[in-house]
């Protein structure tokens, strides 16, 4: 669309980051629109820079488009400047590649991260010309979403024409191919999901409705055709290794979030932490072997020129053969300079050797999540690890050379209380303590903490639980203020209102949907940013649809009920997660089902589903 | 060995920094396999230098950079596996070995740009408000620099300045301007010159191009 890149010259030197809105990064694809079948837009509803560091888009993104009857391109969110400048001067929103206005596509696929990006999604669809409700969409692209929030789709019920629940790779290509079918019959909306409703994995919301009971609980959610399922099994990858894997990764101009290689060591956790949503429905545990992993390392530093690797899962220095596997990257890449990174770490899971191998090249930030601040709480939540454990990893660090650490806690966890609030900083003190027997003094000594608010996710033992309401969190978070003053400390906190509303969308019903659009139709977007977020908007929309938000955030949940959910099957079964809450009432721990199975009913989820216990 | 390259910047890609650029070289060396030498120290990274920075929105058709090479390596060798890997926008031109004693600091000297911007008002005599403009005593303006504001007097730095055309509502201009430490930009020159004539320019609609740098 040359009307649109007329346009944009015009426009891009006003607004801030203008190579956001560019393309034309290394390793990606540029193809004729013609010669494809579908044209599908891989949608973030954030900024570039944040969804530019996404995994799943990197996957997909090659994926699709190493098949030829298909053309995957890129959009995001535009930044405030670059929108305001966008409908002043009449320009949709478009793709990076070839810049065509989003409604042109076949398919637009939403990845779900973060329910505050919600607004983002319903923001886009109106800048692309086309309505937000499913129900006035004919003859519009297909809106698709997927990735972890999709979970829970009910809040998006009236958004999304589908929903893919589990790894993308494993279903984009039967959703192509019948999307290429019907595209071919002429075959209209509601018959292409209705044969969409067949494949594993994949939820129609608009073929299912909620009903509720008079305390605002859900009496049901019933399927409203016969030939739809009860519920909607997850789809995984049975095999890491034998799955698509891309050798190319696209590479920004601009700094992103995470500039570097991403590559993925394994999916999936077995620690079992019982606030952890991402480790529970990523379930089973799948590793690539280490050959496979060196020969895409290869393969990737070769395509992007890139200066870092980063190994990437939920808890990568639980891959079987870590050390290892550093050892091999550092020994090949160190004399041209290329370092590999390992994101936040378990405390436990330091060794000298590994921090060692690891600033040879360069020195990455050192993050330790112990979570919680004492033993008891970081035992409710089967952290599973202890103070000795961070005493022995950070004074490795320390004596390795590292000056600066970063620990993540949780605020508001279960059986939280102020004793445990205080633990946190009584543990940063102790890890400058540590800093001080090793170097004699703190001089140069830097020490961030960062408190996020517990969130109830679903498919988490903590699902029944409630959110400490903001007055509590608030008078936890001066508490830390107070205690950790002093240079070298640095204490990050998060938004109360942000968790809250996080809490809400998380475990909201299709109601809260409701209010998502009358929230965004009032002025909200980019509601995970303090500079964008209208908490008064929100609690007037959900004013405006007669819901109370701090029932779904604040109200301790039975076991007996139903959950908007419940209609996705992830795998894990509801009795494992209500065992594991019970226990953690109780303070106590479940093994890593490493060592042996906890029931989690995994393995019964597909044939062909291995975890370590089938492995064994 | 150290080689300087000769390149352009063009298209979208005028859209980039020059903290982005520099990555986007280091990164095609590293795709075209070309063995850099690294710094020493916590970081490493490699010993690659470049001239004075472009504004964002500016395109070049003759900046430079300096690489030193661990290996011997052909200058035009160098050329063509690097504009293979390179993103389109950015082009090496030419390629030629030095001494690795010599600084690309030293030897940019001037700057040659030509200048395109919308005018407002097409009735007034630009060729002499120019004239008038070179002839003043001093042309005071206004820099940012790492210390804050500063007024620094144009002329010391204008060698060249002449219209080239003016057609269709823009002006052409050629600026050629000294360059040393804390010099302005032709962005300072126009500004400079808009005041003087009684906002003549859309400022918002320029397009620069760095025709050279021109070294010593």
């Amino acid at each position: 669309m040359l009307d649109i890149k007329d346009k944009l010259d015009k426009i891009l030197m006003k607004v801030s980051k203008p190579a956001r809105y560019i393309g034309g990064e290394i390793n990606s694809v540029i193809k004729d629109v013609n010669s494809v079948d579908i044209r599908f837009a891989f949608a973030f509803p954030d900024v570039y820079e944040v969804g530019m560091s996404h995994l799943g888009l990197k996957i997909l993104y090659h994926l699709m488009n190493d098949r030829d009857d298909t053309y995957c391109e890129r959009v995001f969110a535009p930044w405030v400047d670059m929108e305001n400048l966008m409908r002043e001067n009449d320009i949709p929103l478009f793709s990076l590649e070839t810049k065509t206005p989003l409604n042109m596509f076949d398919i637009i696929g939403f990845t779900l991260q973060y329910e505050l990006s919600y607004t983002n999604i319903l923001n886009m669809l109106d800048l692309s010309k086309i309505p937000v409700r499913s129900k006035d969409r004919h003859g519009y692209p297909l809106i698709i979403a997927g990735g972890p929030c999709a979970y829970n789709p009910a809040p998006l019920s009236d958004v999304v024409d589908l929903f893919v629940i589990g790894d993308g790779e494993e279903i984009i290509n039967e959703l192509l191919d019948l999307v290429k079918a019907c595209k071919k019959d002429g075959a209209p909306k509601e018959v292409l999901l209705r044969r969409a409703s067949k494949i594993q994995g994949v939820y129609v919301p608009s073929f299912y409705r909620e009903v509720y009971n008079f305390d605002n609980t859900i009496r049901t959610i019933e399927p409203l055709n016969e030939d739809v399922p009860a519920k909607v099994k997850k789809r995984v990858v049975k095999d890491l290794d034998k799955t698509y894997h891309s050798d190319r990764q696209i590479v920004p101009f601009i700094n992103t979030v995470h500039d570097r290689i991403i590559l993925e060591v394994f999916r999936g956790c077995t620690r079992g932490c019982r606030f952890c949503q991402a480790g529970m429905i990523y379930r089973p545990v799948r590793e690539r072997s280490k050959k496979t992993l060196l020969k895409l390392a290869d393969k990737l530093i070769k395509s992007t020129g890139y200066e870092e690797i980063s190994l990437t899962s939920l808890s990568t220095c639980d891959y079987s053969e870590i050390e290892s596997l550093i050892y091999d990257l550092i020994e090949k890449y160190k004399d041209r300079g290329i370092g590999v990174a390992l994101p936040s770490t378990r405390i436990d899971a330091f060794s000298v050797n590994l921090l060692n191998e690891i600033q040879k090249v360069r020195k990455t930030g050192l993050t330790l999540a112990p979570e919680g601040g004492t033993q008891r709480l970081r035992d409710v939540i089967n952290k599973g690890v202890t103070e000795r454990d961070l005493i022995n990893s950070t004074r490795e660090a320390f004596k390795a050379g590292w000056r600066s650490v970063k620990l993540y806690f949780m605020l508001g966890l279960p059986e939280e209380t102020m004793e445990d609030v205080k633990g946190i900083s009584d543990l940063a003190h102790l890890v400058a303590d540590v800093y001080k027997d090793v170097n004699g003094n703190t001089k140069g000594l830097k020490i961030t903490v960062s408190t996020s608010t517990f969130v109830p996710k679903p498919f988490t033992p903590f699902q029944w639980c409630p959110q400490d309401d903001m007055d509590t969190i608030i008078k936890k978070q001066n508490y830390l203020k107070e205690l950790l003053k002093g240079k070298i400390f640095h204490y990050n906190w998060h938004e109360p209102k942000m968790s809250f509303l996080e809490a809400v969308i998380s475990k909201g019903d299709r109601r809260v949907g409701q209010a998502l659009i009358k929230a965004w139709e009032s002025g909200c977007k980019f509601d995970g940013w303090d500079e964008f977020f209208k908490f008064d908007n929100w609690l007037k929309a959900f004013e405006s649809v007669g819901i109370d938000p701090r029932f779904y955030a604040y109200k301790e949940r039975d076991f007996k009920e139903i959950f908007p959910w419940d209609v996705i099957d992830a795998g894990v079964k509801k009795d494992y997660l209500v065992r594991e809450y019970k226990k953690a009432l109780e303070g106590r721990l479940t093994n890593d089902c490493r060592l042996y199975c906890t029931g989690c009913g995994i393995k019964d989820l597909d044939e062909g589903v291995v975890c370590f216990e089938t492995e064994k | 060995m150290k080689l300087r390259s000769k390149f352009e910047k063009d298209g979208d890609l005028k859209f980039i920094s020059h903290l982005d650029l520099m990555r986007a070289i280091e990164r095609a060396m590293r795709r075209a396999q070309i063995k850099f030498s690294l710094s020493k120290g916590f970081n490493p990274h490699p010993l690659l230098s470049f001239g004075p920075a472009l504004m964002m929105g500016a395109t070049t058709h003759g900046d430079y950079f300096d690489v030193v090479l661990e290996d011997e390596i052909d200058p035009e060798k160098f050329k063509d596996d690097m504009n293979r890997t390179l993103p389109n926008g950015l082009k090496i031109i030419d390629c030629y070995r030095v001494d690795d004693k010599d600084l690309l600091s030293d030897r940019v000297v001037e700057g040659e740009y030509t200048i395109i911007i919308d005018l407002l008002d097409y009735g007034k005599d630009m060729g002499d408000i120019i004239e008038r403009f070179l002839n003043k005593d001093e042309i005071l303006a206004e820099k940012d620099t790492k210390s804050g504001k500063k007024m620094i007097d144009l002329k010391k730095y204008i060698e060249e300045f002449k219209i080239l055309s003016v057609h269709d509502g823009k002006i052409n201009l050629y600026l050629r301007l000294k360059i040393s430490e804390g010099s302005p930009g032709p962005i300072h020159v126009l500004k400079a010159l808009d005041d003087f004539a009684g906002h003549v320019f859309d400022l918002e609609k320029i397009l620069i191009d760095r025709k050279k740098l021109i070294l010593n």
